[in-house]
């Protein structure tokens, strides 16, 4: 089977790639090992012969150095103008990257990738310029030389002994689709630097002294051929993956790159990046954190820097929490199926090595088959933890720790001076003991400390003989001060660190609640715009920072929320909320876009693609670690809320789409029943009538009249019907809310009845003392009407009866018929729209079924209620019943009466 | 017959279709006018005496040609309008609309409402001393009321009330327009009084009032006095 290539399918991801890559512009670099070794040339040169091939080429940005060969081959190129700006009083021109995009040429040259930005432009870097362009579809072509390599700075430092500031993340290079190598021999480009042909003379001898050494520019250039060559080598393992040749596609290592809150860190992050290269080999870095000892201040942006750095560099990172280093760290390795550690060690002396065992030790101990890589780094000594520690701590909380230390050590003395004159202790070293203690849990380790030294002092000062000297006589009492002070030191050590553990875990506590809290609040909601508004002021509160959330609104970005609430968002920092809802990633202060944001903006993402962003105020710094899991953690509850909402919104949405359109199926329906039923037989009598008119006798033309009087009729009612039940359907409705005397309103309506239907008999029965209502008399007179209507229909010929009554604080009026009742199944169903009950035995048309839903709709309108019941009256007929709230009586005016 | 001059205004030829000939039959002239502009134009030029409008024209709102006619005639004007269109019909007789027809319509009604119409323009000058309906006497110079000769004790206002809605017996009298009248226009709002004085007045002069017979509701618009036969 390994003798022959596996045809399997392509790697997805590879394929992925490429396809992304088929519409992004492709990036051509020039590489070189040093300036002068004539990239800028190199590439104009090409430039020109693509323009003579009729390609549309642009020029974005060439700087000559004053190099007049370079200067010749720019002209008869086009060359996008500048964008003047001030940096720091100086007016610069910069290279404009909005009218490149504007321009829109098929090849743009930018050169010195490697370039910073002055603050005012999009990007700090050029890279991040060229970035865009690609991603706009422009194919670019650049330079840069190899000391600018991200990862290769260091060592560059270290062989030319010149630091290296502009750097280029690796990655950009190992993306490039196409990768010029632009090389000349050391002593050539030395002679061309003689000649002036590189810098401008006056600054050539100096930069040969410092840089152009024959030794560096070999070193640099075997670097530039190397990567080069590497490149090649991916180019191959690419188009191997792309094509499903599997057997080549080697397994990859794994590299776990851990890092510590100091001045370290980054060179870990530079060696191990090194390591990563050569092996090829996928690398993260992590930093472990203990939950006791938060990592805050500087300590943080050490980590903070050397993660960015990492993400520069082409790594993934994390951040772990974990209270047992060793162990977290070689899970977290077992999960990557990391092959290989790297961690750096500092040197120590002899004394720090007794104290603590090395956590390297231990590391190496449990790490079975995973191999660890050293690195020795040295932190600078200035910077050492211990004593930047003490130097940070507020003057008032030293104050206040040496203020507790005297208190105690006062106090026991004092104690111990009053109970041995009452009865001799033996055991006065106790009462210090205790003293120490209760400094520790008051006040830290340093106040456990000062008041053990104290204690001792004091301790020996008023009781161990000869009382009142800081001597002592007996050799016994020398042994026992000196346990009083270790017991001392050792029983302060735990208290305080009980006090500090027992102190972060309260505030996790806090924290969790607080987030706990938050969750189920906007958990029970379905409305983005709280949700929102919980959210920022959930950050503010937690936080403590100006919060802002934005949203799209017809396809711009705009502040949904913000608290507190006057906070303004700056046009810059609308730029950066766009690109991190545009790009899904972190934009703005202390991110590569933008930063000059007085904000932070993050996307909010869910499954279905980013909602919004979320940005918070800068000012006061980075967040610490501990915030930027709260910050997380919300944004993320917020994103997943936000699509809840929207979600149970379309769900709605949905819901009440499905209930029109079986109204409209039900609308269908029942228009072509009972529409044409009416209507064929006025047609049918009229034609009828027409032409065999003058054969018919008086009395059945007069007939044929009535039924189409009757029929037109009928049809104008079933018209109106449909009216109402669509005013109802659509939510129109408004009913009057003015006072009505419904006594005269179950008049109307019954008299209406009778003019519809002469042939029934309809009786009212209204109490005497009928109380006014607010409603709308036209209303509940059609509500009456249709309930009357419906009676005739089922009331089987029988008398229908209306009584109207107060009861119990409602106006209660029935309508009730004697007919055969409606089953006890059907009775939930009757006020459902197109429901028709069991019809008349002469197979008459009943109805439309609309009257009863009608009735419903209206009577809660109005904010009453309506039900049947059926028996209604010996074990016949059926009772629909309407409820009206009685409101306070109207006060009448004694002098109107 | 009397040979009234009627201007039917609607922009539906189909209703012009068969007004005409039963207007003619019932022996009115009938002017047509199908939008709001023609209507004036023909209200003015040849002296109607009485107008049936459309509420529902093509250039403009009924309700605008109602004003524009009430700034120089009292011709009476009767609406046609849509069950659905409440509130645009009261606006409609609030502002100075006779009576109102609802579509679809039966001809018996609307000749009913054109007679009265007329009825009450040619005796505009004229008040009677005695109105006189359905046993119902009310003796306007001595203000006392009686039912078949047995005196009924009225409060002011209900007589105000009973003879505002006598005088105009046979037409509909809005809400608003019966409440500026006895109360005045700060209680034009307040129908609570005449939801009450109304109650009263029936008890007082309708032979059964469980049954009005003189007194009759309009729903949502006011209330019309039985014309006397």
């Amino acid at each position: 089977m390994t003798e022959t290539p596996r045809q399997t399918r392509p790697d997805p991801d590879a394929l992925l790639s490429l396809a992304k890559r088929e519409e992004r512009g492709r990036l051509t670099v020039f590489l070189g090992a040093a300036p002068g070794v004539g990239k800028t040339f190199a590439m104009l040169s090409r430039a020109r012969r693509l323009q003579a091939e009729g390609i549309d080429i642009a020029i974005g940005l060439v700087e000559t150095h004053g190099r007049a060969e370079t200067a010749e081959l720019l002209s008869g190129l086009e060359i996008l103008p500048r964008r003047p700006m001030d940096y720091r009083g100086k007016q610069i021109e910069e290279f404009d990257l909005d009218a490149a995009l504007a321009r829109r040429p098929a090849i743009l040259i930018v050169d010195e990738l490697a370039h910073s930005n002055p603050p005012e432009c999009r990007h700090p870097k050029r890279y991040q310029d060229v970035e865009e362009l690609l991603e706009a579809g422009i194919h670019v072509w650049t330079a840069i030389n190899v000391q600018h390599l991200e990862s290769l700075s260091d060592v560059v430092s270290q062989i030319t002994g010149i630091a290296v500031r502009e750097t280029v993340p690796d990655r950009v290079l190992n993306e490039a689709d196409d990768i010029v190598l632009i090389d000349l021999p050391p002593d050539e480009l030395i002679e061309r630097l003689k000649q002036g042909k590189v810098y401008v003379p006056e600054n050539a001898k100096r930069a040969i002294e410092k840089f152009f050494r024959p030794g560096n520019l070999t070193a640099l250039r075997e670097m530039a051929l190397r990567r080069t060559a590497d490149r090649v080598d991916d180019q191959m393992v690419d188009y191997l993956r792309q094509n499903a040749i599997e057997e080549t596609w080697a397994t990859a290592e794994r590299l776990i790159v851990c890092i510590a809150a100091d001045t370290t860190a980054l060179s870990v992050v530079r060696a191990g990046s090194r390591l990563a290269v050569s092996l090829n080999a996928r690398w993260t870095v992590v930093h472990v954190e203990r939950p006791d000892r938060p990592v805050e201040g500087k300590d943080l942006s050490f980590v903070d820097e050397a993660l960015d750095l990492a993400v520069r560099l082409g790594a993934e990172t994390q951040r772990l929490i974990a209270q047992d280093y060793v162990n977290a760290l070689l899970k977290l390795a077992r999960n990557e199926h990391a092959t290989q550690i790297v961690i750096g060690v500092t040197r120590r002396n002899a004394f720090s090595r007794f104290l603590k065992p090395s956590l390297v030790a231990n590391l190496i101990e449990r790490a079975e088959d995973i191999s660890i890589h050293l690195v020795t780094v040295q932190p600078r000594a200035r910077e050492r933890r211990g004593q930047r520690a003490i130097a940070t701590k507020p003057r008032s909380e030293l104050v206040q720790d040496l203020g507790m230390s005297a208190a105690s050590t006062a106090g026991a003395t004092l104690l111990g001076l009053v109970l041995n004159s009452l009865l001799p202790l033996p055991n006065v070293s106790l009462l210090y003991l205790l003293g120490v203690v209760i400094a520790a849990i008051r006040n830290g380790y340093r106040a456990a400390i000062v008041t053990a030294v104290l204690s001792a002092l004091a301790y020996n000062f008023c009781f161990i003989p000869p009382i009142g000297t800081l001597t002592i006589a007996a050799p016994h009492e020398v042994f026992a001060f000196f346990v009083f002070i270790i017991a001392a030191m050792i029983a302060g050590g735990i208290a305080s660190r009980v006090r500090d553990q027992a102190r972060s875990a309260g505030e996790r506590a806090r924290v969790t609640q607080s987030l706990y809290e938050f969750s189920s609040k906007i958990s029970a909601t379905v409305d983005a715009d709280e949700v929102v508004w919980a959210a920022v002021s959930q950050l503010y509160l937690m936080l403590k920072r100006p919060s802002v959330i934005l949203m799209p609104r017809q396809g711009e970005l705009s502040v949904h929320a913000a608290w507190p609430p006057d906070t303004t968002v700056e046009i810059i920092d609308a730029g950066a909320a766009r690109w991190a809802y545009d790009r899904r990633e972190a934009a703005g202060s202390g991110t590569g876009t933008l930063p000059s944001s007085t904000f932070q903006f993050r996307p909010l993402e869910t499954p279905q693609g980013v909602v919004g962003v979320c940005g918070y105020g800068i000012a006061g710094g980075p967040l610490s670690s501990s915030d930027e899991r709260i910050f997380g953690a919300i944004i993320h509850q917020v994103a997943v809320a936000i699509d809840r909402a929207r979600l149970s919104k379309a769900a709605m949405e949905h819901t009440a789409a499905l209930a029109g359109e079986r109204f409209r199926s039900a609308l269908l329906s029942s228009i072509s029943h009972d529409l044409r039923t009416p209507l064929a037989t006025i047609t049918g009598a009229i034609t009828s009538l027409r032409q065999f008119g003058e054969n018919m006798d008086p009395a059945t033309r007069d007939d044929m009249l009535q039924t189409i009087e009757e029929e037109g009729t009928r049809l104008a009612r079933y018209v109106s019907n449909l009216l109402d039940m669509t005013r109802i359907e659509a939510g129109t409705i408004e009913p009057a809310r003015e006072w009505i005397d419904p006594s005269d309103v179950v008049r109307e309506a019954a008299e209406m009845g009778r003019r519809n239907h002469p042939e029934a008999r309809i009786e009212t029965s209204i109490a005497d003392r009928m109380p006014l209502i607010t409603g709308d008399a036209v209303l509940l007179q059609q509500v009456l009407f249709n309930l009357i209507d419906n009676a005739v229909k089922h009331g089987g010929g029988e008398p229908i009866t209306l009584y109207a009554r107060p009861d119990a604080g409602d106006i209660v009026v029935s309508v009730t018929d004697l007919g055969k009742g409606i089953p006890a199944g059907e009775l939930s169903k009757v006020f459902e729209k197109f429901f028709r009950g069991g019809g008349r035995s002469d197979g008459r048309v009943i109805g439309t079924g609309l009257g009863l839903a009608i009735a419903k709709g209206f009577v809660e309108a109005m904010g009453g209620k309506i039900s049947a019941t059926s028996p209604a009256v010996r074990k016949r007929g059926t009772r629909f019943t309407i409820r009206l709230p009685i409101p306070p009586q109207p006060d009448l005016e004694r002098e109107n009466r | 017959m009397s040979g009234h001059r009627i201007l039917v205004v609607d922009d539906e030829p189909q209703i012009l279709r068969f007004l005409r000939p039963a207007l003619n039959a019932a022996g009115y002239d009938v002017i047509e006018a199908t939008t709001g502009t023609e209507a004036l134009s023909k209200a003015s030029t040849q002296s109607p005496d009485l107008i049936i409008l459309d509420l529902g024209l093509p250039d403009m709102d009924g309700k605008e040609v109602i004003t524009r006619l009430r700034g120089w005639s009292t011709i009476p004007i009767i609406i046609l309008s849509a069950r659905d269109r409440e509130a645009e019909k009261i606006a409609a007789l609030d502002l100075g609309a006779d009576d109102y027809v609802e579509k679809p319509f039966g001809i018996g009604e609307l000749t009913a409402r054109i007679r009265t119409g007329l009825r009450h323009s040619m005796k505009t000058d004229a008040i009677a001393d005695i109105i006189q309906s359905d046993g119902l006497l009310i003796d306007l110079v001595h203000r006392t009321v009686s039912r078949d000769g047995t005196s009924i004790r009225l409060t002011p206002k209900e007589y105000d009330l009973l003879v505002l809605l006598a005088r105009h017996a046979g037409k509909v009298m809005t809400h608003r327009a019966l409440l500026t009248s006895v109360w005045g226009p700060a209680h034009a709002e307040d129908l609570q009084y005449l939801r009450v004085f109304i109650g009263q007045l029936r008890s007082k002069v309708e032979r059964d009032p469980g049954t009005p017979r003189l007194i009759l509701t309009e729903p949502g618009v006011g209330y019309r006095f039985a014309e006397g036969s």
